[in-house]
């Protein structure tokens, strides 16, 4: 099992420029601590008007900073919004291309749609239309990082033929995953030989199932790329501290804040009757799971909160359920002081990373002292 | 927590608001009701002056209009419209409704003494035409209210999603302002959506002159639906945060 970081980059009121400026200072030294320490990788969202929530609009840029202050640590877009009034798909395909070149091909291209009618009407974008658009989409990025020439005709967009430069470093392209939060979006990955991006905690229960149907899957997948990126990945909180009930509680602060500013936004199936959009997302699930039944301590189900000890137990459940790599969240509202955030990742490296294959180097690394 | 709650002035608003009988409320269901609502952004920071500080505006802020019409009841066939201003009660959709327009008295004063809702007599009619749904009200033969469902597609009853609604509320008892959580039921059996449009709003009778100014249009939908109208569980003091502020009454 691989860790990595995941960013909404939220931020409190009142937003002075210098309050910007720190969450993500905050947000940079966590990514340069991570990657001495052994995390495999980092991720940042699109998330555009989520006041408070998520202060995350080019993550690209984010993540080209985070790949010049990394050596190891793969940046992902954890996603890339495939609805063209929001990213047109050259742009997408020449932005990460250069990312990628910039990053020595450390990228990682999840991939999604926008849940909330807070963006997506900002944006003024059909949310009937986005399942479409984002199936369009990655079925030609793959092809415009690979083909020398490209055009295409298509229904939601289209261009003549041209040369899109430059390339992606990785050859044959980056790996591709796709954000799910939907029931049945697991599908959608597996058929298309996609990494499954887990955005909702969910149960384990219920990740078992989804795990299984995408592994069955995607066996016989059609590709839209070039290579098959079978990899499930979910997204959890991190605070980890060597009292427990410390470790606990302050990680209870943490969900909730997030979970709180998340049901302050308006979900596209809120406010806009549709199929295409058949659960709110990913924020009523965030909200559910991480406030859920806990143990005696309070500590809910499955998430990562607590000292090494119980953290550990719970990533083994993920591990046994079949999820390849789980992404933190660290911080919101910078609700945790920066240098426990710190604290929380060294002691995590040092204590829990090494009972889990594939993370040999953050031992290693843990151990040397940071 | 997020610093922005709702800035409603609750001891002006107590003017509009009904007494309510205490929180003894059965349940009680309506089936076959015609449901229209609208949902249509409204500017943000006036519109925080129309929610109690038990509830934080939503991102972006939004006015859901209802026009309902009930073919049987204890107190025979009604129809009610009214608008409501969205936010959130804690990490919950509500919509506070400003005012309540019914059209059958006996029905209007159990609406009113069971579940709170700020009810005044008036004329309202729910017209299903093949291109669109038109919901209309009036107060003493003055229109105040015609709002459409336009170019009407079938959707599932699924598809639709329709929030709680809070009424500010006097206690019968001991005369105190609260807000009261009604969380109906909906079981349905048709579901539509289309554009929605509003062709006629008079502020005024909906008690948000200044405050309520109508922006970009979202969404409405058309159901029918069995309607199951709950015990009441929770009130709220209008004046305090949800989360300090909120008694359960009823399981």
């Amino acid at each position: 099992m691989k860790f990595g970081l995941f960013y909404e980059i939220s931020v409190p009121r009142p937003w002075g420029r210098e309050t910007e400026k720190t969450v993500y200072d905050n947000c940079l030294e966590q990514v340069a601590l991570a990657d001495s320490l052994g995390f495999d990788s980092v991720w940042a969202v699109e998330h555009h008007f989520l006041e408070e929530y998520s202060h995350c609009p080019a993550p690209e840029l984010f993540l080209t900073a985070c790949a010049m202050r990394t050596k190891k640590m793969r940046v992902g877009h954890g996603i890339v919004v495939c609805v063209p009034e929001f990213n047109h798909p050259i742009k997408i395909a020449e932005r990460t291309a250069v990312l990628d070149i910039l990053s020595g091909g450390r990228l990682e291209v999840g991939t999604g749609r926008s849940a909330t009618w807070t963006e997506l009407g900002g944006f003024r974008a059909n949310p009937d239309e986005t399942k479409k658009t984002w199936d369009e989409f990655v079925h030609c990025l793959p092809k415009m990082w690979t083909q020398e020439r490209f055009s295409y005709q298509g229904r939601s967009w289209s261009m003549p033929t041209r040369t899109i430069v430059p390339k992606p470093y990785q050859k044959p392209h980056p790996p591709m995953w796709v954000a799910v939060t939907s029931p049945g979006t697991e599908i959608d990955a597996a058929e298309r030989g996609m990494g499954s991006l887990g955005l909702t905690f969910g149960g384990f229960a219920e990740q078992e199932e989804k795990v299984k149907r995408y592994r069955k899957i995607i066996r016989n997948c059609d590709p839209v790329g070039e290579f098959v990126n079978e990899s499930v990945s979910t997204v959890n909180f991190l605070y980890c501290h060597e009292d427990d009930a410390e470790g606990v509680k302050v990680g209870k602060h943490l969900t909730g804040v997030l979970n709180y500013l998340a049901a302050q936004l308006l979900a596209a199936r809120e406010a806009y009757p549709t199929k295409s959009y058949p659960s709110l997302g990913l924020l009523p699930s965030l909200r559910r799971d991480a406030a859920g039944p806990g143990d005696e301590s309070g500590a809910p189900e499955g998430i990562a909160i607590g000292n090494p000890a119980r953290i550990t137990r719970e990533l083994k459940k993920w591990e046994a359920v079949g999820v390849d790599r789980v992404n933190f969240l660290l911080n919101s509202l910078e609700t945790v002081p920066q240098e426990s955030v710190l604290a929380s990742l060294r002691l995590f490296a040092k204590e829990v990373m090494p009972h889990f294959q594939g993370s040999s180097d953050a031992a290693a690394a843990a151990a040397g002292g940071h | 927590m997020p610093p922005r709650f709702g800035t409603l002035d609750s001891t002006a608003w107590g003017k509009w608001a009904s007494t309510i009988d205490g929180y003894k409320t059965e349940e009680l269901t309506l089936k076959g009701a015609n449901i229209l609502e609208l949902h249509i952004e409204i500017d943000d920071d006036p519109a925080d002056a129309l929610i109690p500080k038990t509830m934080h505006p939503a991102i972006p802020a939004y006015s859901i209009f209802n026009v309902i019409s009930y073919p049987d009841s204890p107190w025979g066939a009604f129809a009610i419209a009214e608008l409501r201003v969205a936010g959130r009660t804690g990490v919950r959709p509500r919509g506070f409704v400003l005012a309540s327009i019914c059209n059958n008295e006996e029905a209007g004063k159990a609406f009113a003494g069971r579940w709170g809702y700020p009810i005044r007599r008036g004329d309202v009619k729910l017209e299903l035409r093949h291109d669109r749904v038109v919901g209309r009200a009036s107060l003493d033969d003055r229109p105040v209210l015609e709002c459409e469902l336009l170019d009407r597609d079938a959707i599932s009853g699924g598809d639709i999603q329709y929030i709680a609604s809070m009424h500010l509320a006097r206690n019968k008892d001991d005369g105190k302002l609260v807000v009261v959580q009604v969380d109906p039921e909906f079981t349905f059996s048709k579901g539509e959506r289309g554009k929605p449009r509003v062709a006629l709003l008079d502020t005024d009778a909906f008690h948000c002159a200044s405050s309520l100014r109508l922006a970009n249009p979202i969404s409405a939908s058309f159901a029918v639906a069995d309607v199951s109208l709950p015990k009441i569980r929770y009130i709220c003091n209008p004046d305090l945060p949800a989360m300090q502020g909120t008694t359960k009454v009823a399981a």
